[in-house]
């Protein structure tokens, strides 16, 4: 019998962290699924999911990041999976558009976007903002398969960009597929 | 993953750099439509535009709102008018003319090309009654443009049909005196001239194409000038040199490429009809900043015209090509630089300053698309030297294996440094000096053709 764990974990970032973490998980015979990493403002995040016997448990886990030697402490979180793994779908799905928002930086500019996508029901599929000096930036992958007409939701994204004095603007994400990869998305999956 | 330099760089591209799809032309093919009678003929020719183009611009419309890419000009070519009205007198293309202009407002286009004839070798019966028939056609429609090709690096210049171009150009200006000789600027005359180009006025349905085909010209030159600007004021101008320039405008005309291609596959599946090509031309506008003058400047010289220019054009031309031809699966058209003087506010500028020359123009021809176009000159150039002008500039295109053509506009009543503007997209500029004139009339005189060029016979 075998049991899978959602583990994330956070720390300073160094050389040699991953191979750290996922040492861990080896000396546990642990077998990593997917795996997300990512550095931001020096701190190193990591979201992974790995499958281990039934008698390791997730203080086991936690007892190997102890011996970890870092600048930080290792901090981790770890969920047992009770249901089935929702499958990785590779591809995005059909109305996957990017919004990008600028504005002078201000709390609760996020916010504003994610009240704005909850109440049309439009899913965030990725999301990275930045602060350069006082212009922050938001970028926004949303799935927009819900929504009926594009032209109504740039109408209502102009009317928010002027009530809050953003600059907001609409692609769809084959632009930016189109744009930047040496591949096309053209041909075989260009979108309906 | 999303990566945010260069989400933002399209961005930006896409809403202050103003990159669109410049026009999206669709090609239809006439040859069925012949009839018993003219008037079947014309009817059938308007059901089949009709047709045909039904969804075109609503289409367009729809694809470029998803995308958030402008498509600036719906348009439709057609098989060249005298093939399909062979064996038409004057009267009869007038009136098929007439019928594809009322073909255009019903499809809601603001251009239709093809009202032409392919004479580079001879000149049948048909081709005679049709090319006679132009001056009446086009002052009697509102959209439709026309276009001869008289040359090829294949069978050599025609120069009875060359002489023929001059007359028929003079005839043009003077019907439309009134616009100051505007008709004259819905008229093109061409060596080797392509049939799946979509600009205007030269655009045609080629003999070859497919019966429907959706082919697409690439953003202006505004989105390459500002990306210039951009990198110039980033990187400091003490740390560029020319090729790096060069690969700047590669990786921006690859963006402003994919971007049309991406438009243009999704309109030709969503109408269910057959993609063409990419034309990667630089279509300048009147409008300020969207002026490939303007990119000359930034690339070093004061006025446009000035020595230098030819080498940056080049440069320019071929930078554009190789960006392009990467990203598109098929290129084709006319795909290089256009130096229309009217369309170009700093060329035309130029032009006021005493600093761009026909002989300039001539030359910068030799490394760019397409070639002497949009050019006011003064009422009184006579036919024959407008004629030898038609044919320099058909020997360039011919002997250098490209492109070339001459839109002149001898603007009657008017002469060197007076201003014509014909508003819109057709721009205005001050009329530029013809020198030389009445002095070509003996080598207009003599007819007959200029043979086709020793490298041409590559069987």
């Amino acid at each position: 019998m075998k049991k899978q764990f959602v583990i994330s974990v956070m720390s300073k970032d160094r050389p040699g962290i991953v191979a750290d973490i996922t040492g861990t998980i080896l000396d546990l015979d642990g077998d990593l699924a997917d795996l997300n990493q990512s550095v931001l403002g020096g701190f190193f995040t990591m979201i992974l999911i790995a499958e281990f016997d039934a008698k390791v448990t997730p203080e086991d886990v936690f007892a190997g990041f102890s011996h970890i030697q870092s600048e930080t402490r290792i901090e981790a979180n770890i969920k047992e999976l009770t249901v089935p793994l929702e499958t990785f779908k590779a591809e995005l799905p059909k109305e996957t558009f990017v919004v990008t928002g600028q504005g002078e930086n201000r709390k609760g500019l996020v916010k504003i976007m994610g009240d704005f996508f909850n109440y049309r029901n439009i899913n965030i599929l990725d999301l990275v903002t930045t602060r350069d000096e006082q212009l922050y930036t938001m970028i926004f992958q949303v799935d927009l398969s819900s929504i009926d007409s594009v032209e109504d939701l740039r109408s209502e994204l102009a009317a928010l960009a002027e009530r809050e004095q953003l600059a907001l603007v609409l692609q769809h994400n084959d632009i930016f597929r189109a744009t930047h990869e040496i591949g096309t998305p053209f041909d075989q999956d260009i979108r309906e | 993953m999303l990566r945010s330099d260069q989400i933002m760089a399209t961005v930006e591209m896409i809403q202050k750099e103003n990159l669109d799809v410049r026009t999206v032309t669709m090609g239809i093919n006439l040859l069925d439509c012949r009839r018993d009678t003219v008037k079947d003929t014309c009817d059938r020719v308007e059901a089949k535009i009709a047709e045909k183009s039904d969804k075109f611009v609503e289409t367009c419309n729809k694809v470029s709102m998803k995308y958030g890419i402008p498509v600036v000009n719906k348009r439709i070519s057609v098989t060249p008018a005298s093939f399909v009205g062979a064996g038409f007198k004057i009267h009869d293309f007038v009136a098929l003319a007439k019928s594809l202009d009322r073909a255009a407002e019903n499809a809601g286009v603001d251009i239709l090309g093809g009202f032409s004839a392919q004479v580079e070798k001879g000149i049948t019966d048909t081709d005679r009654e049709f090319i006679a028939s132009i001056p009446q056609s086009l002052e009697e429609t509102e959209r439709l443009c026309a276009s001869i090709n008289v040359g090829s690096s294949q069978k050599g210049i025609n120069m009875e049909a060359v002489a023929m171009m001059g007359k028929t150009i003079k005839d043009l200006a003077e019907r439309t005196s009134a616009n100051g000789g505007f008709g004259a600027a819905k008229f093109v005359v061409f060596c080797n001239q392509p049939g799946d180009n979509p600009f205007m006025a030269g655009a045609i349905h080629g003999l070859e194409e497919a019966e429907v085909v959706l082919n697409v010209g690439v953003s202006g030159p505004g989105v390459i000038a500002r990306s210039l600007e951009k990198t110039i004021k980033k990187r400091g101008k003490e740390n560029l040199k020319l090729d790096d320039i060069a690969e700047e405008i590669k990786q921006i005309t690859f963006r402003v490429t994919r971007c049309g291609e991406l438009i243009g596959r999704q309109v030709s599946q969503e109408l269910g009809v057959e993609f063409g090509v990419i034309d990667l031309s630089l279509a300048p506008t009147p409008k300020i900043g969207d002026s490939v003058g303007e990119i000359l400047q930034i690339l070093g010289v004061d006025v446009v015209g000035a020595p230098g220019s030819t080498a940056i054009l080049a440069l320019l031309n071929d930078a554009v090509k190789k960006g392009g031809i990467f990203a598109s699966k098929a290129v084709g058209g006319l795909s290089g630089a256009f130096i229309p003087v009217m369309e170009d506010a700093v060329l035309a500028d130029a032009v006021g300053k005493g600093a761009l020359t026909l002989e300039k123009l001539e030359a910068m021809t030799c490394v760019c698309s397409v070639g002497l176009d949009m050019i006011p000159i003064p009422g009184d150039v006579g036919a024959d030297t407008i004629s030898a002008i038609i044919a320099d500039e058909m020997a360039l295109g011919m002997i250098n294996q490209k492109t070339t053509a001459v839109r002149l506009i001898p603007v009657p009543g008017k002469t060197v440094g007076e201003m014509v503007s014909f508003g819109g997209l057709f721009g205005a500029s001050p009329i530029m000096e013809v020198r030389n004139v009445n002095k070509s009339g003996r080598f207009i005189a003599w007819g007959g053709r200029i043979p086709a060029p020793i490298h041409s016979f590559k069987n």
